[in-house]
């Protein structure tokens, strides 16, 4: 499972695939604020990171991977790096 | 005609839509390099082709042109207004060459003469207006964008040595359903310094699909251009790639030759006259298919459970005729723009002529509609633009005591409705004073001055389209011969059209068009007078009406009912067509209430039928100025329906 819905968080966990895309909607636009944490994210497909953009989706850092946390997390206005 | 020669004819005219294109924006943007290098590429093609047939005048005029424009690249010049309207000269003499040689395949006898004319003003403008050019300039939109973007790191870059590339990539909407995932392509692109990540539209908070691509990306890296062109190998149109590490204005210049180049036409040069001969095969398929219906129905008097399978059958043969008819009638259709980009420097021409400053701007010219309605739309929109300019738009001093801006402003836009397309030429002029339409009216004779007391301001308006009618004091050259507005209302009546317009004094005017988009099928409901049947095509008719007959009263000569507070005059169709009048039915009567001239009028019927889908076919040879009638439809039982054009019949 890579989309883990988890109290207030939506955790992604390892590589999320195209796929995941909706599921991830889905758990942004149903009620109550929900904070996307990438800790123990991996490659992200497009599709999933487009979902984070268009909900514009406040994120946590930093990402598993380095592309994402070097290049697409400072994108993120509210995007926080929580030190490890 | 030969072959080599029509095909000359064919680019000449392609050629000659671009350079006018070009010299319309350099006026505007003196310094837009790449429009200079088009518009010079331009003269040299044109003039290469021409020296093939030996049409020298136009070969030696090219050559001028070409110089001139020679001479401004080299000397890193900006080009001065004097030699940009010297070459707009040139070009509207190919123009008028062009068409004498499609005509007769000869130049006219006054061609050497124009062409030296042309070459001097072209040589006098290249001596005089030379004015130190501003360094680099960025053409392509997209590509300067990037380069600005990145600036600072470009620069930093740059001075670090090594190779700088910038790329914009803009992936199709559909890219994941074939497997691409763009971040992972870029993730893989080496050394990279910067990446912008953008929505290509705003993102829709109801209705967003996350399957599909609304993504720009725009990165910054220090590998050099070949190793980042390799990776985007497969995606060639989705990319654009710049060598940020040359000097700014040449990497934009080979960039936008490369993009120019890489731009694979996905389109097919087609003979017209081919999509015509299949839109008729589709047109007569779609007749066999109703005639099918009407052999259906006769089988089930005779075999009900056969009927029923032959029921089936057509109605799966009915989909796909009308599928192809849809498919062809595509074929068929080309932007409006073809005839909107010859417009502005027309425009140009005669608001120079005039002095009267104008700003002319066109919007929707990507709107398509059918290549005959295209290309029957230039002359009418030209009249209405002539008004526009003549009678329209105040002189300078005018403008400015009403504290108007001193430029003139007329639009032409055009937007899809339905089926239906809508163009309007919009003007902040004079207007149209309603008080002069009424006293033109009245001196011609047109309307009783009784009458005229009822018309309102809209239906004074709508008599400007009437035959005959001209405010003008006098027949201006520009406005030919004062008979503009009506010959537009014919000419996109023909098309099957509706005009109007809408005016204030002192603001301005708009006239608009109102045009079908495809011009083959049409809907009509089929009427009956006596034992004749005829047609009137739906997009006349408001609705039908069932009434007793007390409900009519006798006004003057004529007849008249009320329909919902409105009192309308009734007018017998039998009697517009000169036919006998049938026995009037005591216990109801049938009116159709049909838009005429800006309002409505009740038509009486001895008989409602069916609505049916026809293809129109309009009258020809003798028949073609019979008024009244709109054309012929075959039907299904191969009667011929004769279709009738109401609001003339009316008049």
């Amino acid at each position: 499972m890579s989309v883990v819905l988890d109290g207030e968080f939506i955790r992604l966990v390892g590589d999320c695939p195209v796929e995941e895309a909706e599921p991830l909607l889905g758990h942004l636009t149903a009620g109550g604020p929900k904070v996307v944490d990438l800790r123990q994210s991996g490659h992200l497909h497009t599709a999933v990171i487009q979902v984070l953009f268009a909900r514009q989706a406040r994120v946590i850092g930093p990402a598993g991977e380095r592309f994402v946390q070097l290049w697409l997390l400072p994108l993120f206005e509210d995007g926080q790096t929580i030190a490890n | 005609m030969d072959e080599l020669l029509r095909e000359f004819l064919v680019e000449a005219h392609e050629l000659i839509e671009q350079l006018s294109s070009d010299l319309l924006t350099l006026e505007r943007d003196p310094d837009d390099v790449g429009r200079l290098e088009s518009a010079f590429r331009g003269f040299h093609t044109l003039k290469g082709s021409a020296a093939l047939f030996d049409f020298e005048p136009m070969g030696s005029a090219l050559h001028a042109a070409e110089d001139l424009l020679s001479a401004v690249r080299a000397a890193d010049h900006v080009i001065g207004r004097e030699a940009v309207t010297a070459l707009m000269d040139c070009v509207g003499a190919c123009e008028y060459w062009i068409a004498s040689i499609e005509r007769t395949t000869r130049l006219p006898g006054d061609a050497e003469d124009r062409a030296r004319k042309v070459g001097e003003a072209i040589r006098s403008a290249l001596q005089s207006g030379k004015a130190p050019a501003p360094k680099t300039v960025i053409a392509d939109e997209a590509v300067r964008s990037l380069l600005t973007k990145f600036e600072t790191e470009i620069r930093e870059a740059r001075n670090a040595g090594g190779a700088v590339t910038a790329v914009r990539y803009s992936p199709h909407e559909q890219c994941f359903f074939q497997g691409d995932d763009p971040l992972a392509l870029v993730r893989s692109v080496p050394g990279l310094i910067n990446c912008n990540v953008t929505p290509r539209e705003p993102w829709k908070v109801e209705g967003f699909d996350p399957y599909l691509c609304n993504l720009v990306i725009e990165f910054l890296c220090a590998a050099p251009v070949e190793d980042v062109r390799r990776i985007f190998r497969l995606l060639p149109d989705q990319v654009t790639i710049v060598d940020a590490a040359v000097e700014s204005s040449s990497a934009v210049n080979e960039a936008v030759e490369k993009s120019a180049m890489e731009t694979t036409s996905r389109t097919l040069r087609v003979d017209a006259d081919r999509v015509d001969a299949l839109a008729d095969i589709v047109g007569e398929l779609h007749v066999a298919t109703n005639e099918l219906a009407h052999a259906v129905r006769l089988a089930k008097v005779e075999n009900p459970g056969l009927a029923q399978v032959l029921a089936e059958k057509h109605a799966a043969l009915d989909r796909l005729s009308r599928g192809m008819h849809r498919a062809v009638m595509r074929l068929r259709l080309v932007p409006l723009g073809g005839t909107f980009r010859r417009l502005p420097r027309w425009v140009r021409n005669v608001t120079d002529k005039l002095g009267k400053p104008v700003e002319f701007s066109i919007a929707g010219d990507d709107v398509e509609a059918d290549r005959t309605v295209v290309d029957r739309l230039f002359e009418p929109l030209l009249h209405v633009l002539r008004n526009a300019i003549d009678h329209g738009i105040e002189p300078g001093p005018v403008r400015e005591a009403t504290s108007k801006p001193t430029q003139g402003r007329i639009s032409l836009t055009a937007r899809r409705d339905g089926d239906q397309i809508v163009i309007a030429v919009c003007d902040d002029g004079a207007g149209i004073d309603p008080a002069k339409i009424r006293a033109a009216a009245l001196a011609k004779g047109l309307v009783k001055e009784r009458d005229l007391e009822a018309y309102d301001d809209e239906k004074l308006l709508s008599l400007i389209f009437a035959p005959g009618f001209s405010t003008s004091a006098q027949v201006t050259d520009l406005s030919g011969r004062g008979v503009g507005m009506d010959a537009v209302r014919v000419a996109i009546e023909a098309l099957g059209g509706r005009v109007s317009a809408t005016s204030k004094v002192g603001v301005g005017t708009t006239v608009q068009f109102t045009l079908p988009q495809a011009v083959l099928i049409t809907t009509v409901l089929t009427v009956r007078v006596g034992d004749e049947r005829f047609g009137i095509p739906i997009d006349v008719i408001a609705e039908t009406v069932r009434m007793s007959p007390e409900r009519i009263v006798a006004i003057r000569s004529g007849r008249a009912f009320v329909l919902r507070d409105r009192t309308l005059p009734l007018l017998s169709l039998a009697s517009l067509l000169a036919l006998p009048p049938a026995a009037r039915s005591q216990s109801e009567t049938k009116v159709l209430i049909v838009k005429s001239g800006g309002g409505l009028v009740g038509i009486e019927v001895d008989g409602l039928s069916e609505r049916l889908d026809v293809l129109l076919r309009p009258m020809s040879g003798l028949l073609s100025g019979l008024p009244g009638v709109q054309g012929t439809a075959l039907l299904g039982d191969g009667r011929v329906l004769l279709v009738l054009d109401l609001p003339e019949l009316i008049g």
